[in-house]
């Protein structure tokens, strides 16, 4: 099994290139590895319907839970038929559609990416990699949608499926990861469903099954995510065919189905279920009718019936199962088929648009062959296969649950709607573009070629054949999956005939229904075009305007938070300190040094030094000249020198003395060359910034204090005092450090002071042609150099 | 064995003082450069070796006892920075020979560069709060420089902002310094941390906060990352991507140094602090992404956003948490250099920056579309990327302790990057070209060799999922050693707590 | 005397970041600089104050007479007055060349690099 994905990815990595070597032929040697793909899982079919399993297993991320074990039962090699029978279906058929297509090597890239990612989704015996899987389909898919890139639509029906996919993705891992820490850290599905009563008895129970919900409902296409599925339809044909109604959107039924056993059969559950289901089916059937584009039509015929098998599995009855499977075989096999004619019909004549679509039957004579049986599948007419599940349906819903007995009836009318809406799409597809006179269509129709009509012939005669053999295929594939779902399942028996029941009479009233609504077609549509104006209240205008809201919101913050203003950065960096501190010293409680503390002898001179350099301080703020700034700045410098040497640091002293002249040289021969200051800001700016300066520099003060009045260890200072002059024979114990023994943070200043030095050359020689002129130009505008233009006075 | 602590700071040093001397000489700077950073690049391989069991490597400088002298320490989670810096070192010099232009070459860039790796790495080895402060300055000045060679009116904008802030950033470290030593007497990060444990919470506590501010800018937190996104798209795309890689994780690291070895008690508060925080910057960066229209730009708000979740599993202050924060801070340091990197040559090919403008590259650079969609879907946290699996383990860390909200934030963080990367790839690659454009030219713009260190950023991004068992060990042997300080203070001081 | 000069370095902060938060770049400089005078008098100041007694071996002894100032918050100082001059030089040699560069000193005109749509009549 790990073989069969591997082998699939690889053949995606070289398929451009067999493509680029093969031309015509490479659709057809690409599906050579599905198709015998196929041939090697329905060899395990015999393993399945004797009730055994098969798993592979290697360690991947085994400490994050992730074990890739591969786990072939029932449930999954139904999958796995589907995936690889109609993958390879596909393979050749799309190489017939995209023939001249200038990327059709990416597409046969893309789309055995998603074949193994799909495979490995079905496979997977670990959540965590079965997630892994299902975000590499949901990202497979967003190429694939968008494979169209020129076309904005196509890009715009991409990104809105990856988010709605992805994202739901997302939050299906937290369900995940809560699931495993609920059975104690395992990811394992098959340890999961032993647990499946102390899952449910957890309190993470309810969260967790929704997170998973929302993941599986948005892969396949639930009320109210449902909207992306008929965007999708931007995909190339051969791509909704398989991506979009037979593969990937069953994932999330498929997951459901899955972790049944685990999660089902509460209340939640199956309420959640049904309702999100029927609620699907409704909403699927209904914006059917309106719609003209045939993969259109067909993609809300596809959510009302990804909302069946969602309804159908949360019902959870061992019948519901089985029609739920049924259901999704003969689906796969009749909507493939109808996509692809679909694409056919356009790829022939230039449109999908079935109001300007009619009379191809002479035409496209085997097109038109097909179509009607794929499309009698569709209504679920007998001898079809589908018939079969249409009846399973009904008897399903007819089986709810007795208790309830209203909600039994609203479900079987539900199905009987969409049972209704199928036959009604079944015409338009497949009846209608062909029969009555020929129209007009941009391009004259012909068949198509060989590669293009094979895979929905075959398809379409699964379904017959299907239909008149039924047992067979469910004693090999539908029991062993049903097993996998519903453990000690009884042993089943299909018939097209159960003889005259509610079931009967249930079809035939949707297939009379259905036709009725055919007919009215026209007349209806145009007749109550008008309450498609509500649709901007359905979930997609409210998915746009959540969106719209969310960037709106994005642009809104930004443009307050990333003003410009670089000193309300600094008053919020400053606030952010004051506030912070605060909050922990109001928490902490704060301790202020003791009284005795404050009563330290201190000489005059010093108070007249401490008071110099606030003074100086105070005059560097309030001076308006720049020079008077500077010489402020000096003196405030000068001050902090004559600290230092009083209190036994003539080295530091020296330095300060020195840096200091320095700077103030520096600045007056540069300050030179800068305007006058000026106040600008308003008085209120200025009274808040001077709050904060305020509060910052008291915050400082009190740090001052607190610190240090805590008693000092001496054990550093006197271990330098100890060994400077034995045994770095030095006497001037600062310079000994220095050097010495923190010799690296010297290597670290020079360097620093290098590469300062570097960078004041550079910005002093290196000057852009463009900036030279602009400053010239500037220079000659302004001369002489005084003020430039100023707003008004701000309150900021 | 313990000089190889030294030679990673040593190589770059040595590399730029030969290319201080050899000034005039462009091509030969750039040639010493690039074996510099192999060379750093093979010490940093070694040195990572010798501790990813989980040795802790120490070196006393000029051989002084711990706590007197500056030790450089080197536990895994160190060795692991290091050998990110010396790889992202290595990539961006060979992008930089085919990408700088030759002013910024006369002006010393390649030395300059070297020096900027040397101060990041020793930042990453110091064992010596001060001497922190020293690497963390030689850091800034290299990247102010960097960031100001060229002059450009955006360049000087940005860096004005950037040196400004981070000055004052300094300013706090330097005082929280001041008054660290005044209660403790000491220096030395483990000595530190024994001396800390002694002293009331009410006096360290507002002291942390000091840290947290200090780190917290240069990291990129919310609220004080305003410098990040208002300065990283303005110099060259190698530039931003080594700041983008390193600089803001220069500031994570010395976050969890600080909160994590000298500030250990377990006072709950500062983890609810670091966890809002992390929370607020996470959103903010994420939205931040979405409303800008400039691809760097969108790349600069996602450094941000990813902050966020690196600072989160350090809030959750669990192991396993804080090996989903090293992990992810591996895949974020390889991820957003390589984004830098790769949306410079879109830029290049482009012509610009701007979203609207850009476009048709589908077409005609396939490959470096594909180079693209690794690092942006790594970073979205797709699976079966690197970025995945980290914050697989961040999600699993956070909801063990129930944490619900942070988790929530984090998910949504990586829906919003998606959002951002997958509209940066539709504008750019998929949309057609808004300007007739004759593609064989472009094809040349490109060049190989600044394709070279991209397909090996990707390559490691791919490496690192399939290999996600071994780096999440990596990781968890880190994480262990930094959650128990025991074996840090006990191999540097040779006393145990 | 420490608490004399707890004042005075908590004055120098609010007078060091009163400057830098003015729209003027001269100002800037001036708050930056009176800001790592700041910082520089913090860390002498906590670290223990002395009076004239440097911590220097005297010529012929063999070990220092106690008190002595400590010797490590002024080698620190020492350290960090020396980067914070280079620093300064280089942030007034960049602002001086964002005033020929822009052609302005107020610095609420330089705030095109953060806004998303920026303006394109510069």
């Amino acid at each position: 099994m790990i073989n069969a994905v591997i082998s699939i990815f690889a053949l995606a990595g070289v398929a451009p290139l067999i493509q680029r070597f093969a031309g015509r032929r490479a659709g057809l040697l690409v599906a050579l590895l599905p198709a015998c793909l196929t041939v090697y899982f329905a060899s395990y079919a015999g393993v399945m319907m004797r009730g055994e399993s098969v798993t592979q297993r290697f360690a991947w991320a085994a400490s994050l839970g992730v074990e890739v074990k591969f786990y072939l039962d029932g449930l999954s090699l139904l999958m796995t038929l589907l995936i690889c029978g109609i993958g390879s279906l596909v393979c050749v058929y799309g190489g017939g559609y995209l023939r001249k297509h200038e990327h059709l090597g990416r597409f046969y890239l893309f789309l055995l990416a998603f074949m193994g990612a799909m495979l490995g989704l079905v496979l997977a015996g670990n959540l965590l990699v079965l997630f892994v899987f299902w975000e590499l389909t949901s990202i497979t898919s967003f190429l694939l949608i968008g494979f169209e890139h020129e076309d904005e639509g196509a890009r715009a029906a991409a990104l809105q499926a990856l988010i709605i996919t992805a994202g739901g993705g997302l939050l299906m891992l937290a369900g995940f990861v809560m699931l495993g820490q609920v059975a104690g850290g395992n990811y394992d599905v098959q340890a999961l469903l032993a647990q499946g009563d102390a899952i449910k008895a957890s309190s993470l129970y309810v969260p967790l099954l929704l997170l998973i919900f929302v993941g599986a409902f948005t892969k396949s296409a639930q009320f109210p995510f449902h909207f992306w599925l008929p965007n999708a339809m931007q995909a190339p044909t051969p791509i909704s065919a398989y991506l979009h109604s037979a593969t990937m959107v069953k994932a999330g039924v498929y997951l459901l189905a899955r972790l049944a056993p685990a999660l089902g059969g509460s209340v939640e559950w199956t309420s959640i279920m049904t309702t999100t289901g029927a609620l699907t089916m409704i909403v699927g059937s209904v914006l059917a009718f309106y719609q003209t584009n045939m993969k259109r039509l067909l993609a809300y015929s596809t959510i009302a019936a990804l909302g069946t098998m969602v309804m159908l599995i949360g019902t959870g009855s061992e019948y519901a199962i089985r029609a739920a499977l049924v259901f999704l075989l003969a689906h796969a096999l009749y909507k493939g088929a109808l996509f692809m004619i679909a694409g056919i019909i356009d790829h022939q004549t230039g449109t999908k648009d079935v109001e300007v679509l009619g009379g191809l039957r002479k035409a496209m004579p085997l097109t038109a062959t097909i179509a009607v049986v794929a499309g009698l599948s569709l209504a679920a007419i007998p001898p079809m296969f589908s018939f079969i599940s249409k009846e399973m349906l009904f008897e399903a819903t007819l089986d709810v649950d007795s208790n309830a007995g209203r909600f039994r009836l609203i479900l079987t009318a539900v199905a009987v709607l969409a049972g209704t809406m199928f036959v009604t799409v079944a015409g338009l597809v497949a009846v209608r573009p062909f029969f009555g006179s020929l129209k007009v269509t941009p391009k004259v129709a012909h068949d198509a070629p060989l590669e293009m009509w094979f895979a929905p012939a075959l398809l379409a005669v699964a379904g017959i054949v299907f239909g008149c053999m039924p047992n067979t295929v469910t004693d090999r594939l539908i029991a062993p999956a049903v097993a996998a779902v519903y453990p000690n399942a009884a042993p089943m028996e299909l018939a097209l005939w159960h003889g005259l029941n509610v079931p009967l009479g249930l079809s035939v009233v949707s297939i009379v229904c259905g036709l009725v609504l055919y007919r009215a077609w026209d007349a209806l549509r145009t007749r109550t075009k008008w309450t498609q104006g509500f649709s901007r209240f359905g979930t997609e205008g409210m998915f746009a305007a959540g969106g719209e809201l969310i960037e709106c919101l994005a642009r809104w913050q930004t443009a307050i938070l990333q003003n410009g203003k670089l000193r309300i950065y600094l008053l919020v960096i400053t606030g952010t300190t004051i506030g912070l501190t605060a909050y922990t010293m109001r928490r902490g409680g704060i301790t202020f040094p003791a009284a005795n503390f404050f009563r330290t002898d201190v000489k005059f001179y010093e108070v007249g030094l401490a008071l110099l350099i606030l003074a100086a301080s105070v005059a560097a703020v309030r001076s308006k000249s720049r020079l008077g700034a500077v010489a402020a700045l000096g003196v405030v410098g000068y001050g902090v020198a004559l600290v230092f040497i009083l209190f036994g640091a003539p080295d530091l002293a020296l330095t300060q003395f020195l840096i200091e002249t320095l700077t103030v040289i520096l600045l007056v021969l540069v300050l030179y060359h800068l305007p006058r200051l000026k106040a600008i800001t308003g008085k209120r700016a200025r009274a808040r910034d001077l709050i904060v300066s305020l509060l910052f520099g008291a915050l400082m003060t009190t740090l001052v204090l607190i610190t240090a009045s805590v008693e000092f260890d001496p054990r550093v200072s006197d271990f330098y005092a100890a060994h400077s002059l034995p045994d770095a024979h030095g006497r001037n114990i600062v310079n000994v450090i220095l050097v010495d023994f923190r010799g690296l943070d010297t290597l670290g200043e020079i360097t620093v002071l290098a590469v300062a030095a570097i960078g004041v050359f550079a910005l002093l020689k290196l000057r852009p042609q463009a900036i030279k002129q602009r400053a010239k130009r500037k220079r000659r505008q302004l001369k002489p150099l005084k003020t430039t233009t100023r707003g008004e006075e701000s309150p900021l | 064995m313990n000089t190889l602590l030294i030679l990673p700071l040593i190589t770059p040093l040595m590399v730029a003082a030969v290319s201080f001397l050899v000034w005039r000489r462009k091509a030969w700077q750039k040639w010493l450069s690039v074996g510099g950073a192999c060379m750093s690049f093979v010490w940093a391989c070694a040195l990572f070796e010798s501790v990813r069991d989980g040795e802790i490597l120490t070196m006393q400088a000029g051989g002084w006892a711990a706590p007197f002298g500056i030790s450089l320490v080197a536990d895994t989670f160190a060795a692991v920075m290091v050998l990110l810096t010396a790889t992202m070192g290595l990539a961006v010099t060979i992008y930089a020979v085919r990408s700088i232009d030759e002013r910024r070459a006369a002006f010393g860039f390649y030395p300059i560069l070297q020096i900027l790796l040397m101060g990041v790495t020793g930042a990453f080895l110091t064992g010596d709060l001060f001497n922190l402060y020293v690497w963390f300055e030689v850091m800034l000045m290299s990247s102010f420089v960097l960031l100001a060679l060229g002059g450009e009116r955006a360049q000087i904008e940005g860096g004005i902002k950037y040196v400004t802030i981070n000055l004052l950033s300094s300013a706090i470290f330097l005082a929280a310094i001041g008054f660290l030593y005044s209660v403790t007497g000491t220096l030395n990060m483990a000595d530190l941390a024994l001396k800390i444990g002694a002293l009331p919470a009410s006096l360290t506590a507002p002291l942390s906060v000091l840290f947290l501010v200090a780190f917290g800018v240069k990291a990129g937190l919310f609220p004080l990352f305003f410098w990040l996104p208002a300065s990283y798209h303005t110099p060259p795309a190698v530039v931003s991507a080594v700041f983008a890689g390193l600089l803001t994780k220069v500031g994570v690291y010395a976050l969890i140094r600080t909160f994590t070895l000298i500030f250990a008690f377990t006072d709950v508060d500062v983890d609810n602090l670091l966890l809002t925080l992390a929370g607020l910057t996470m959103v903010t960066g994420g939205l931040g992404a979405l409303a800008q229209t400039d691809a760097r730009r969108v790349l600069s708000f996602l450094i941000i956003a990813h902050i966020g979740v690196a600072v989160m599993g350090l809030g959750l202050n669990s192991t396993r948490a804080l090996a989903g924060t090293i992990f992810y801070l591996i895949e974020d340091v390889i991820v957003l250099t390589n984004l830098f990197l790769i949306v410079g040559i879109m830029g290049r090919v482009c012509g610009t920056f701007e979203l609207a403008r850009m476009g048709g590259m589908y077409r005609t650079h396939p490959m470096l579309g594909a180079l693209f969609l690794v690092p942006a879907w790594s970073l979205s946290g797709v699976p079966p990327f690197s970025g995945f699996f980290a914050k697989l383990a961040l999600v699993q860390a956070g909801l063990e302790v129930e944490a619900y909200t942070v988790v929530a934030l984090s998910l949504v963080v990586g829906i919003l990057t998606l959002v951002a990367m997958m509209r940066l790839w539709a504008e750019a690659f998929w949309k057609p070209s808004p300007y007739v454009v004759d593609a064989a030219q472009d094809k040349m713009q490109t060049g190989k060799m600044l394709l070279v260190p991209v397909c090996a950023l990707s390559l490691m991004s791919i490496g690192l999922g399939i290999g996600a068992e071994a780096v999440f060990g990596v990781a968890l042997t880190a994480a262990g050693q930094i959650d128990n300080a025991n074996g840090y203070i006990e191999a540097v001081l040779g006393v145990r707590r | 005397m420490i608490v004399m000069l707890a004042f005075v370095i908590g004055g120098l902060y609010a007078a060091g970041l009163y400057m830098m938060l003015r729209r003027s770049i001269t100002k800037l400089i001036i708050g930056l600089s009176l800001l790592s005078h700041a910082s520089n008098l913090l860390i002498f100041t906590t670290g223990g104050l002395v009076r004239a007694r440097p911590p220097i071996i005297a010529d012929g002894a063999t070990e220092i007479i106690k008190p002595f100032a400590d010797p490590v918050p002024q080698a620190l100082v020492l350290t960090a007055i020396v980067i914070s001059f280079g620093v300064t030089a280089f942030a007034l040699v960049l602002l001086h060349r964002t005033y020929l560069t822009i052609g302005t000193d107020d610095l609420d005109d330089l705030s095109k690099t953060d806004l998303a749509q920026p303006e394109r009549n510069g």
